[in-house]
C-alpha cells in the first residue's frame, strides 16, 4: 500500500541544512498496524505528515497504492488523501464552534456526499461509538477521552483505507488512552483499516503488529 | 512584530484620515454657521421681506423692497433706530481712474448709516461721514490697490458708470469678510442714485435692512406692520403690501430668499454635519476594533508581564497610555495634514477657509475632548480584557476569544457598514437628482448662449447692435430682454378682457423682443411669435397695445381649455389692452425647487440684458468678433459676458457643493470602514488558523475555505445593508421633497449600493482569506 524509498527532508536554518528525515525506507501492506517510536524531535510527526501528504519531502520516492505521490499535483494529492486517509491528532483538533455531530460530518462535506446520505453515515458512527447522546454538545463540554473519541470518529467517517495517528493518547490519562488503543485495534481487526501511529509509549506501541524506531530522522534497525 | 506594526500603521492612518475629514468639515460648517456673526449689532439687524398682491390674487413674496420702507418705518415705529437701503440686485458698474477701466461686479449704493449699522471696518474715514454726501464712495483695500497702487485713495476722484460721473473717495474699508451675506468692493452714497430715491412703496428694486433699538422687539414690531400698511394703502384700491422681518443672522441658513451671497439651506448643514459625525464614528470604531484585536494578539506579552509581577492596574494603565500616545500622534498628524490640504479643499468647495479658523477655542476644546474620549474608549475595552487575562492560560496559548468581545466587534462592523451603505445610497440618490436637474428638459436651450449687459448707449442703438452681431454666420440670433429664461423674477397682472378687473391675477413677466423665442429655443405650441410691429406697439409710452405670448400654465390659469383656444383672445395686461399672440410650452424659468407658474412674455421699454445664441462652432473667434463690435459702439466699457449655463449652475450652488462634499466623504467613509473590516478579517483569520488547518486536513479545498471565511464577513455586511436601506430611503425621500421636480427612488439604487458594499468588502477580505486558505496546515496544527 505504501512504498517509501530513500526519503530525505530538511529545512535550512541559518545557512545550514537541518535534516528532519534521512534516507527513510518503509513499506506498509494493507491491514497492517504500525507503531513509530522515538524520542521528541526524532521525526515521527514529520514522517506521518509526509505519509499523510500534508508535507513535502526533498528527495526520494513515495508511492501510495501504486500512485507516485511525488509526481502528483497539489489538487490531485488533496483529492487523493481526503478519500483515503484519516487523521487523528494528539490535541484532537476538533472545531470548537461546531457540535460533535457537525465535527464528525465535516470530512463528508468536502467529499460531495448528499445531505441524506451524510446523516445516515454520521448516525451510524455515533451509534457505533456510543456517543449519540452527546451529538449536540460542543467539544469544550467533553472530557479529553471523549474528545479523542470524536476525533477518531471523524477520522473514519469517510471510510479511509489508512489512519494516521500522531500521539493519539498523548493528552489522555492511561485509562482513556487504553480505550482509544482498543478502538484502534478493533478498527484494524474488524474493518481492515491500515493504521500508522506515532507514540512515546511502549505499551501503546505494543498494540501494533510492527514497531519502527526513529532517532534523529533515521530508522534504527 | 511586523504584523503589529502593520496594525499600528493601519490604526493611525485610519484615525488620522477620519480626523482630517472631520476637521475639514468642521471648518466648512463653522464657516457657514458664522455668517454675519461679526456685526456687533447682528441681533438687532433685520432684513425686510416684501409681500404684495393686486386685487386679491395670490401674494408674491421676495427679498426686494422699495425706497419708502425705511423712511416710513423710521418715522412711524419707535422700535426702529435706523436702517440701510441698498441696491443688491444690479451691482455691476463701470469704474475708471486714469487709464484703468474695469467693470466692477460688487458696486453697492447704500445709505449713509451703512458703517454704523453693519460691522464692516473702515481703515480711513469717519463711519458716520463717509457716505453722507452725494457722489461719495468708499472702496475696499483690495480695490484701492487695484486702482491707486500704494497711493492714498482718499480725496481722489473715480469716474463711475458709462456716463463717467465723478465720485469722491471718502474712505477705505477693510475687505468684506467671506462670511458676509453682503459683498462689496465699492460702496457709494445712496443719494447718488438721484431720481431713484423718490419715496414710493412700488418699484421694489432695493434691499432694506433695519437696525432696531431692542433685539427683542422684532415680534412686536412685526405685529404693527400689517395694520400700518393697510392704512398706507387706503387709497390704492385692491393693492395689498406687507413686510416681514428676518433676523440678519437667520438669512444665510434659514431664508428662502437669497442674499447677495447665495444662501445655504440649513438642511445641507445638517447633512454635512451628519457626514462628519458618521466619519468620526467609523474612524473611532475602526480604531477601537483594531486596538482590541491588537491587544489580544499581545496576550503573551501581557502574560509575561504579569508573571514578572505586573498587577492588573499597571497593565490597564499601560494600555490607556499607549492608546493616548497613538491618538495624540493621530491628532497632531491630522492637524498638519489639514493645514496642508486646506487649499485643495478650498478650491474643491469654492470657499476661502483658513487655518486660523481652527484656532477657535471651541474647536480646540472639542478636539481635546475627542482625543481623550477616543483614547479612553479605545484603550479601556482592550485594557480591561487583557488586564483580566489569566497568565497561565495565556502562556499556554489557550487564550480564547470571549463571546461578548466577538459580539461587540461584529456589531461595530455591522454598524460601520450600515453607515457606509447609507452614505453610498445617499450619494447615488443625490448624484441622480443633480444629474436629473442638469439634464432635465428645461424647455429652453441654455447651450452656447452668451449673456451680456447693455449700457444705455447700447440700448439706444439696439437695432444697430443686433444687426451688427447677426452679420456673423456663427451667431444664430440676438435678443434684448430683462431676464435670462433661467430665472425670471419680475411680474405683472393679467385678466381676460371678458372679465371684470377683480379677476386680475399675478403672473411672472419678462420684457422680450421679437427674437426671444428663437434665441432661447422656446417651443411655440399655438399661435405665432411676436413680430417687429407687435414689439413697437407694445413699447409705446401711451396708447400701447400688448401682443403677448403666454405659457401653458398661464393659459390654464386664465381658463382656456387648449392653447389654440387662447389665440387672439383679448386681455388686459397691467391694465393695458392687448391680445394673446402665441402660447409656448412650459419651461423652467425658476429653479426646479418650484413648480412652473403662469408667465407672460411681451414687449416693454425696459430690460438691458442681451442674449446671443451662437452655433457653438468657432466659439473663440465668435466671442472675439462680438467683443470688437461691442467696443465699436460702446468704447467706454470693456466687453464683459458670461454663458447662460453658468447662471443655471448658480441656481443649484448649494446642491452642487453639498453633492461634491458628500461624494468625497462618502468615498473616504467607505474606505475607513474597509480598513476596519480588513483589520478585523486579519484578526479573525488569525484566530481561526487552527480551524482552517483542520478543515484542510479533512479535505477542504482552497475555494471552500475562502468562501467559508468570506461568508461570515459578508453576512455582517449584508446585515449592514438591511439596516441602512430603510433609513437611507426615508432621509433621501425627505431631501427630495425640497424639489418640485425630482427623481423617483427605485430599488436598483439600493441594489447597486448593496452590491458595491459587498464587492468592496469581498475585495478587502479575500486577500487574507485566500492567503489563509493556501497556507500549509501542518504549521498551524503543530502542537508545540
Amino acid at each position: 500500500m505504501i512504498e517509501i524509498k530513500h526519503i530525505t527532508k530538511w529545512v535550512t536554518s541559518g545557512g545550514n541544512r537541518v535534516f528532519l528525515l534521512r534516507d527513510i525506507n518503509l513499506a506498509v501492506k494493507e491491514g497492517e498496524f504500525i507503531s513509530i517510536m522515538g524520542p521528541s524531535g526524532s521525526g515521527k510527526s514529520t514522517l506521518l505528515n509526509v505519509i499523510g501528504m500534508l508535507d513535502e519531502f526533498n528527495e526520494g520516492e513515495y508511492n501510495f497504492r501504486n500512485q507516485p505521490v511525488h509526481h502528483l499535483k497539489e489538487k490531485h494529492r488533496s483529492q487523493f488523501y481526503k478519500s483515503h486517509i484519516g487523521f487523528v491528532f494528539q490535541a484532537y483538533h476538533l472545531i470548537d464552534e461546531l457540535t460533535v455531530y457537525e465535527n464528525i460530518e465535516t470530512p463528508l462535506l468536502y467529499q460531495n456526499i448528499k445531505s441524506s446520505e451524510r446523516q445516515s453515515i454520521v448516525a451510524d458512527i455515533l451509534d457505533r461509538f456510543n456517543i449519540v447522546g452527546k451529538k449536540d454538545l460542543f467539544p469544550t463540554q467533553l472530557s479529553g477521552g471523549q474528545q479523542q473519541l470524536v476525533g477518531v470518529a471523524r477520522a473514519i467517517v469517510a471510510k479511509p483505507k489508512l489512519i494516521l495517528a500522531d500521539e493519539p493518547t498523548g493528552n489522555l490519562n492511561s485509562k482513556q488512552g487504553e480505550e482509544i488503543m482498543e478502538l484502534f485495534k478493533q478498527l484494524n481487526k474488524e474493518d481492515g483499516v491500515t493504521i500508522i501511529q506515532a507514540t512515546h509509549s511502549e505499551r501503546n506501541a505494543s498494540y501494533g503488529s510492527k514497531i519502527i524506531n526513529l532517532l534523529d530522522g533515521r530508522i534504527e534497525k | 512584530m511586523l504584523r503589529n506594526k502593520v496594525f499600528s500603521v493601519i490604526n493611525i492612518v485610519g484615525l488620522t484620515t477620519g480626523l482630517v475629514c472631520c476637521l475639514l468639515l468642521v471648518l466648512y460648517i463653522q464657516h457657514e454657521l458664522s455668517f454675519d456673526n461679526f456685526h456687533p449689532n447682528k441681533d438687532r439687524i433685520v432684513r425686510v421681506i416684501m409681500e404684495y398682491s393686486f386685487n386679491g390674487n395670490k401674494p408674491v413674496k421676495g427679498n426686494w423692497t422699495s425706497t419708502k420702507v425705511l423712511p416710513a418705518f423710521e418715522r412711524q415705529f419707535p422700535e426702529v433706530e435706523s436702517g440701510v437701503r441698498m441696491n443688491t440686485f444690479w451691482t455691476s458698474n463701470v469704474v475708471k481712474y486714469g487709464d484703468k477701466l474695469f467693470i466692477e461686479s460688487n458696486f453697492l449704493f447704500a445709505d449713509s448709516n451703512f458703517f454704523n449699522v453693519f460691522g464692516y471696518k473702515l481703515i480711513s474715514g469717519n463711519p458716520s461721514q463717509v457716505l453722507k454726501l452725494t457722489n461719495n464712495v468708499v472702496i475696499t483695500e483690495t480695490s484701492a490697490k487695484k486702482y491707486f497702487g500704494e497711493d492714498n485713495p482718499v480725496g481722489k476722484t473715480l469716474l463711475i458708470g458709462t456716463r463717467q460721473m465723478p465720485f469722491l473717495v471718502t474712505g477705505v474699508a477693510k475687505d468684506c469678510p467671506d462670511n458676509s451675506q453682503l459683498k462689496f468692493d465699492f460702496i457709494a452714497s445712496f443719494s447718488s442714485l438721484g431720481e431713484n430715491q423718490e419715496q414710493t412703496y412700488f418699484n421694489a428694486n432695493y434691499t432694506t435692512y433695519l437696525l432696531l433699538k431692542d433685539k427683542n422687539s422684532i415680534a412686536s414690531l412685526q405685529k404693527k406692520i400689517e395694520p400700518f400698511m393697510k392704512k398706507e394703502m387706503k387709497n390704492e384700491k385692491g393693492t395689498y403690501i406687507n413686510y416681514y422681518l428676518e433676523p440678519l443672522t437667520q438669512v444665510h441658513l434659514y431664508s428662502p430668499y437669497d442674499a447677495m451671497v447665495p444662501n445655504t439651506n440649513i438642511v445641507y448643514i445638517y447633512i454635512i454635519s451628519g457626514v462628519a459625525l458618521l466619519i468620526l464614528l467609523i474612524a473611532c470604531f475602526t480604531y477601537i476594533n483594531l486596538s482590541t484585536v491588537k491587544s489580544i494578539g499581545r496576550a503573551k506579552e501581557v502574560g509575561i508581564r504579569k508573571v514578572a509581577g505586573a498587577n492588573k492596574k499597571q497593565i490597564f494603565w499601560q494600555f490607556i497610555i499607549e492608546s493616548l500616545v497613538i491618538t495624540l500622534t493621530s491628532v497632531i498628524i491630522s492637524i498638519a495634514i489639514t493645514i496642508f490640504i486646506l487649499p485643495l479643499f478650498n478650491s474643491f468647495t469654492q470657499k476661502n477657509l483658513t487655518v486660523f479658523n481652527l484656532l477657535n477655542p471651541s474647536i480646540i476644546a472639542s478636539v481635546l475632548i475627542l482625543l481623550f474620549t477616543i483614547a479612553v474608549l479605545a484603550g479601556s475595552y482592550p485594557a480591561m480584557i487583557v488586564a483580566a487575562f489569566k497568565p497561565v492560560k495565556v502562556l499556554k496559548g489557550a487564550f480564547k476569544n470571549t463571546a461578548p468581545g466577538n459580539w461587540l466587534r461584529k456589531s461595530l462592523i455591522v454598524f460601520q457598514f450600515s453607515i457606509s451603505v447609507f452614505l453610498i445610497i445617499a450619494a447615488i440618490i443625490i448624484a441622480r437628482q443633480l444629474s436629473f436637474i442638469q439634464n432635465k428638459k428645461l424647455g429652453y436651450d441654455k447651450e452656447h448662449v452668451l449673456v451680456t449687459h447693455l449700457t444705455q448707449t447700447l440700448v439706444d442703438k439696439i437695432d444697430l447692435v443686433k444687426s451688427e452681431f447677426k452679420s456673423n454666420p456663427d451667431i444664430i440670433s440676438v435678443s434684448k430682454t430683462a431676464w435670462e429664461p433661467v430665472s425670471i423674477i419680475s411680474g405683472g397682472h393679467i385678466r381676460r378682457a371678458d372679465l371684470p378687473p377683480s379677476n386680475n391675477m399675478n403672473v411672472s413677466f419678462s420684457p422680450v423682443d421679437e427674437d426671444y423665442v428663437k434665441t432661447c429655443g422656446l417651443q411655440l405650441i399655438a399661435g405665432n411669435e411676436l413680430s417687429r410691429q407687435d414689439i413697437l406697439d407694445g413699447s409705446k409710452d401711451s396708447n400701447n397695445y400688448n401682443h403677448i405670448i403666454i405659457n401653458e400654465a398661464a393659459c390654464k390659469a386664465l381658463g382656456w381649455k387648449s392653447p389654440q383656444e387662447a389665440i387672439n383672445k383679448k386681455i388686459f395686461f397691467g391694465d393695458g389692452p392687448g391680445e394673446i399672440k402665441g402660447v409656448v410650452k412650459d419651461f423652467h424659468f425658476a429653479s426646479l425647487h418650484s413648480l412652473i407658474e403662469p408667465l407672460v412674455l411681451s414687449s416693454a421699454n425696459w430690460g438691458n440684458t442681451l442674449l446671443i445664441k451662437t452655433s457653438g462652432k468657432n466659439l473663440p473667434q465668435t466671442i472675439d468678433f462680438i467683443g470688437k463690435k461691442y467696443k465699436a459702439i460702446e468704447p467706454n466699457l470693456p466687453f464683459d459676458f458670461h454663458f447662460m449655463d453658468e447662471d443655471f449652475q448658480k441656481l443649484y450652488t448649494s446642491e452642487m457643493r453639498t453633492g461634491k462634499v458628500f461624494n468625497l466623504f462618502t468615498f473616504i467613509a467607505v474606505l475607513l470602514a474597509c480598513l476596519g473590516l480588513f483589520g478585523l478579517a486579519a484578526y479573525d483569520i488569525r484566530q481561526r488558523t487552527k480551524e482552517i488547518g483542520v478543515r484542510k486536513v479533512l479535505g477542504a479545498s482552497v475555494s471552500q475555505i475562502t468562501i467559508l471565511l468570506s461568508g461570515g464577513f459578508l453576512k455582517l455586511v449584508l446585515a449592514g445593508i438591511v439596516i441602512a436601506s430603510p433609513i437611507a430611503w426615508w432621509l433621501s425621500n425627505k431631501w427630495l421633497l425640497n424639489f418640485a421636480y425630482r427623481i423617483n427612488i427605485s430599488w436598483w439604487m439600493f441594489l447597486l449600493a448593496g452590491l458595491l458594499a459587498l464587492l468592496i468588502a469581498l475585495i478587502t477580505i479575500s486577500y487574507q482569506s485566500i492567503k489563509a486558505s493556501i497556507a500549509n496546515p501542518v504549521k498551524s496544527l503543530r502542537t508545540e
